[in-house]
């Protein structure tokens, strides 16, 4: 299935050449988590501190994704 | 000895008074806030001679305690006409601590037409004429009165811009930060058009042979400044290069963005098709491409360990404005539909020389391009309307009377305000607990007054689902903990780290305790906290001020928004629960 992901802040060093939050598609299996996707990414699990997924802030990292799903990575972020 | 500065702009006489028994511990805003409650009559004209403009350090402002440079200031708004407190990081209320000053409170009005400035140092404090500095742009005079008085190792400058002295309701008070830049704001609320309307156009303070602000238990202060001190230096968001040190506040675009969160064009959306244009990851980008290295982000004020300031940089490399904050990002930016960070950049460096708050001028942009004054997206257009602001013309005397006023003037509508302010940057149909708090502040629509963000959005104390209503009990618990927060001196900032680690929080109450003598444990901070808010409701009420103000406009309760598309829901009842306990 096809994942279109948006990378934030410290996390776009693992795409090279795009900015953040500029989007790109991942394909993966059918019904891969988050985690998933992140370890596709070659991203460490400690370094996610929150994925959105169509809008809605996700905490469960092995909640199955559908193809299509809009997933933004964020590692710790704040502000005001 | 701790001293109140009482300034009489009707006879310009300055003159200290002792610390009054009954403000003993209070500084800050719990200090700004009763002064006004207890002197301000609260039916007063906001710009006649019976309002006051109060200025107070806080608890531990001026002492070896990190991030604690927050000067507070507090009024009758012209543009809510209910209390006002509004808060900046600067040196200058430092140097006001050190001088052993716990609150300057300006007063009366001069019948003659005029500006003066006032100088306030170890000596004493005394008016000057101040008309030679007037109808000029803040970055033209401030580094002409940095130099005057001695330069800016000596002294800080605060001041109010063309904006002020129009007393225009988006007008803010305006202090230089290390590098005397005219750039840290008390900016919500029109306090810049009450110091106008006194004809106080400048404080100059110089703290030259101050002597170290005295500690009551200097152990218990210094144990509560280094468990503060770990805390911030942990946290990802506040550590050095954590978060907001390299991509500073805006750093926020992108994540409201992907939650649905980030109101565009003037509120109709939820997402904005340009956000990672104009995100702090672009500033960030963007200056390393320009200048050829990594730019982190600078202190706004002295002792400050997060530093979250940026900067932005022109094509050839030079500065062109600091701080681009997430707010101002936004105001012109998604909330303009503008794409463009240089025309972003010019927008906030034009409020920053006129003496504008950037969220009202960015809000009232957006109203006025509802109402057929300009294109969403037309950043040249939106410059060309922040020139008439400065200039005074006829519509930038509308304009700068903020979102209310014109979209009054234009027959708008779609007005995102509480009370008369302009919301800030967070969308209260994705995101209810901060609408919750925008209908409750005693400040109008205000997300410093109880960042629910952290919890909803951020996952930072706390997981909560930004789309659940159940917010009453949250929204008072961050309103009664920032108001606490807010009178320590300390920028609400250190709240990420000290929500997170309980030792952080444990040491904030202990480093006041070093400085004022108290036995406070973490229940004094609710107290204090509802002690802050109840004399702003009680101030609010007298006004005028009924449960129906306390409501979110009209228009999102029926139109949904994207991509959500989710209204408003929240039953009136479980608003007027917020603080009904």
């Amino acid at each position: 299935m096809n994942i279109e992901v948006r990378l934030h802040g410290t996390l776009i060093a693992a795409r090279p050449g795009l900015r953040a939050g500029d989007p790109f598609t991942v394909t993966i299996r059918d019904g891969a988590s988050v985690a998933s996707l992140a370890a596709e990414l070659s991203l460490a699990p400690a370094d996610i501190h929150l994925a959105i997924v169509n809008g809605r802030v996700v905490y469960d990292r092995d909640v199955p994704l559908a193809t299509g799903d809009r997933v933004g990575l964020f590692p710790p972020v704040g502000g005001g | 000895m701790e001293r109140i500065l009482r300034v009489n702009m009707t006879s310009r006489t300055a003159a200290f008074e002792p610390m009054p028994e009954a403000y003993r511990n209070r500084a800050g805003r719990w200090l700004t806030s009763s002064i006004v409650h207890d002197e301000v009559p609260p039916t007063c004209h906001p710009l006649g001679p019976n309002n006051k403009v109060v200025f107070s350090p806080g608890i531990v402002t001026g002492t070896a305690s990190p991030t604690s440079s927050r000067i507070s200031v507090g009024g009758k708004s012209p543009l809510t006409g209910g209390i006002k407190e509004s808060n900046a990081g600067t040196g200058w209320g430092r140097r006001l601590a050190r001088l052993g000053i716990r609150a300057i409170v300006v007063e009366g009005q001069p019948k003659e037409k005029g500006f003066w400035l006032l100088k306030v140092n170890a000596r004493g404090a005394e008016l000057e004429p101040a008309d030679a500095w007037t109808g000029k742009r803040l970055s033209e005079i401030y580094p002409a009165l940095l130099t005057r008085f001695g330069g800016k190792e000596k002294v800080n400058v605060c001041a109010i811009g063309v904006a002020g002295e129009f007393r225009m309701a988006a007008a803010g008070i305006c202090f230089n930060d290390q590098e005397g830049r005219p750039s840290r704001y008390a900016g919500r609320g029109g306090l810049g058009a009450v110091l106008g309307s006194k004809g106080l156009k400048a404080i100059v303070v110089d703290d030259s042979g101050a002597k170290e602000i005295p500690l009551a238990d200097k152990a218990q202060f210094d144990q509560g400044r280094k468990k503060l001190g770990a805390a911030l230096g942990a946290h990802a968001i506040t550590k050095p290069k954590g978060a907001l040190n390299s991509y500073g506040t805006a750093v926020l675009v992108n994540i409201l963005n992907e939650a649905g969160g980030l109101p565009t064009h003037n509120f109709r959306e939820g997402r904005f098709e340009g956000a990672a244009k104009i995100a702090g990851e672009a500033i960030f980008a963007g200056n390393k491409e320009r200048t050829g290295a990594e730019v982190y982000n600078h202190a706004c004020s002295p002792g400050c360990v997060i530093r979250c300031s940026n900067t932005w940089h022109r094509s050839n490399g030079s500065e062109h404005t600091s701080c681009i904050e997430y707010e101002s990002d936004w105001a012109f930016g998604a909330n303009c539909g503008i794409d463009d960070l240089d025309q972003i950049a010019e927008l906030n460096l034009l409020c920053n020389d006129y003496g504008l708050d950037t969220i009202e001028t960015g809000g009232t942009l957006a109203v006025a391009a509802d109402g057929g004054l300009w294109r969403f997206g037309d950043g040249k257009r939106a410059i060309e309307l922040l020139h008439e602001i400065g200039q005074g013309t006829p519509l930038g005397r509308i304009l700068g009377n903020g979102a209310v006023v014109t979209g009054r003037a234009f027959g708008v509508t779609r007005v995102p305000h509480v009370k008369g302010q302009n919301m800030p940057a967070y969308e209260p149909r994705a995101v209810k607990g901060i609408g919750m708090t925008y209908a409750v502040s005693t400040m109008g629509a205000d997300h410093t007054s109880g960042y629910t963000i952290a919890p909803e959005i951020l996952g930072v104390s706390g997981k909560l689902d930004p789309l659940n209503p159940d917010k009453a009990d949250l929204a008072r618990n961050f309103q009664y903990a920032t108001a606490f927060i807010d009178s320590t001196g300390h920028c609400l900032f250190i709240a990420f780290a000290i929500l997170d680690i309980a030792s952080g929080f444990e040491g904030t109450v202990e480093e006041c305790n070093g400085v004022l003598g108290t036995k406070w444990t973490m229940d004094d901070v609710a107290r204090i906290g509802k002690e802050v808010l109840d004399l702003e409701r009680d101030f609010n009420r007298k006004a005028g001020f009924t449960a129906l103000d306390d409501r979110l406009p009209e228009f999102m309760r029926t139109e949904p928004l994207p991509p959500h598309d989710t209204v408003w829901d929240i039953a009136d009842r479980e608003i007027d629960r917020v603080f009904a306990s």
